[in-house]
């Protein structure tokens, strides 16, 4: 850990550099916020029509996207 | 710190280093991990925190009591500290265990060196820095976002150069964020122009528009329980998903006269998979966004010339501000005249 001053980071929340998959997840979740609601059903629909498949590649159900952003977000 | 009659501290410099007989945050606690130790400067005074391996912490003044030798160059002996220059060996709570060059030596067995209480708080050490006549620590009263089970937090850090009291200034003073900060992805909306009120509250006050709440940095409360706080609210935009608007809990650490350490608690009510979205999403996303705005707050607050605060021309947005400096002010002057016993 850096003692120099100032301290100025960024990213303090990160425990890794987000791979290319949590990247494109992230901006299509935005994207679903943004047009098509807050609600799971909303998600797991904008999430499958844009493509954006669960990291075994099926499409999503509430479930997956639950366990999954549990995984990623915890 | 042992500070005789002749030299008490002035009004000017506990003005500019920060108050006593309080508690303030230091640094976020992962910059100490178990077993090692950090030199800190807070208050314009140098200090060692010390974690033993059971990530037991404690704060001691960073001089040693033979011939003031800095102990943050000393080594770590698990439960002591070694000094350097001659290995004197100081416990966690300030006390010569050791002379090793004169065993039996009458420095043994004394607690000479100054050592704080400290506490650790949504991944912060805060420390209380008493005086001689306010040694106990001062009763804690910790922000309700940190404490709250069903509110989610993330910790930021960072430092600026520039006097403390500027940083609470800019958290005291709302009407910025409707111009320093218009090109961001939280306060591009809303009024730019507002009347404001001093509401009180039993623990400091709010400084709100009296026309407009929820569109951008529309209040602020500051907080004094111990340690003092702002609590405020900003909007998200609909990207950032359900959940609400995020909080800030602010804090800031008087480093010396010309450096202050932030904390910022960016903070939401949110549960299940409404938190792990947005924790997802902030550490992707959204940190960086955030980053962006606190860099605009550094640059202008760099910027400000060392005599902003003599020259300046107030008007009705400033009341804020203009209350933190006299309630500073006068504090400042009550403990630098407080009786020496």
């Amino acid at each position: 850990m850096t003692t120099d001053w100032p301290y100025l980071d960024v990213h303090q929340s990160r425990t890794h550099e987000p791979t290319p998959y949590e990247y494109r997840l992230a901006s299509a979740l935005e994207e679903v916020f943004t047009h098509e609601g807050h609600e799971l059903a909303d998600i797991v629909r904008g999430l499958n029509a844009r493509q954006v498949h669960s990291p075994d590649g099926a499409p999503w159900t509430e479930r997956s996207f639950r366990d999954e952003i549990n995984r990623l977000g915890a | 710190m042992t500070t005789s009659p002749a030299d008490r501290l002035t009004a000017d410099h506990i003005y500019a280093t920060g108050l006593r007989n309080q508690w303030h945050p230091v640094v976020p606690s992962r910059f100490v991990a178990p077993g090692a130790m950090r030199k800190v400067t807070v208050l314009g005074e140098q200090w060692l925190l010390f974690r033993r391996s059971d990530s037991t912490l404690s704060m001691l003044a960073d001089r040693c009591p033979h011939r003031g030798a800095p102990l943050s160059l000393g080594k770590h002996l698990g439960d002591r500290v070694a000094c350097w220059y001659h290995g004197l060996e100081i416990e966690t709570d300030g006390t010569v265990s050791s002379v090793p060059g004169l065993p039996g030596c009458n420095l043994e067995g004394k607690k000479l060196v100054r050592s704080l209480p400290v506490r650790e708080v949504g991944g912060a050490v805060l420390a209380y820095f008493g005086d001689d006549e306010h040694p106990e620590p001062a009763p804690l009263t910790l922000p309700e976002p940190l404490t709250d089970p069903d509110t989610d937090s993330f910790l930021c850090y960072a430092e600026w150069n520039g006097p403390w009291r500027y940083a609470v200034e800019n958290l005291l003073d709302p009407m910025h964020g409707a111009f320093l900060h218009h090109e961001s992805h939280t306060m591009f909306d809303g009024d730019t122009t507002a009347k404001f009120r001093i509401r009180e509250t039993d623990r400091g006050y709010f400084f709100e528009k009296t026309d407009q709440r929820g569109v951008n940095f529309d209040w602020v409360e500051l907080c004094r329980t111990g340690v003092d706080w702002v609590d405020l609210s900003i909007p998200y935009p609909p990207s950032a998903g359900p959940g609400g608007p995020f909080g800030i809990v602010g804090m800031v650490c008087p480093v010396d006269e010309n450096r202050t350490g932030v904390f910022f608690w960016r903070y939401r009510k949110v549960e299940g998979w409404q938190r792990d979205s947005w924790r997802f999403l902030y550490r992707t996303l959204i940190e960086k966004r955030h980053w962006a705005v606190l860099e605009q707050d550094r640059v202008m607050l760099e910027a400000m010339p060392a005599d902003a605060d003599q020259r300046e021309n107030l008007y009705q947005h400033d009341l804020g501000v203009v209350r933190l400096r006299r309630m500073y002010r006068a504090e400042a002057e009550a403990q630098a005249a407080a009786p020496a016993h």
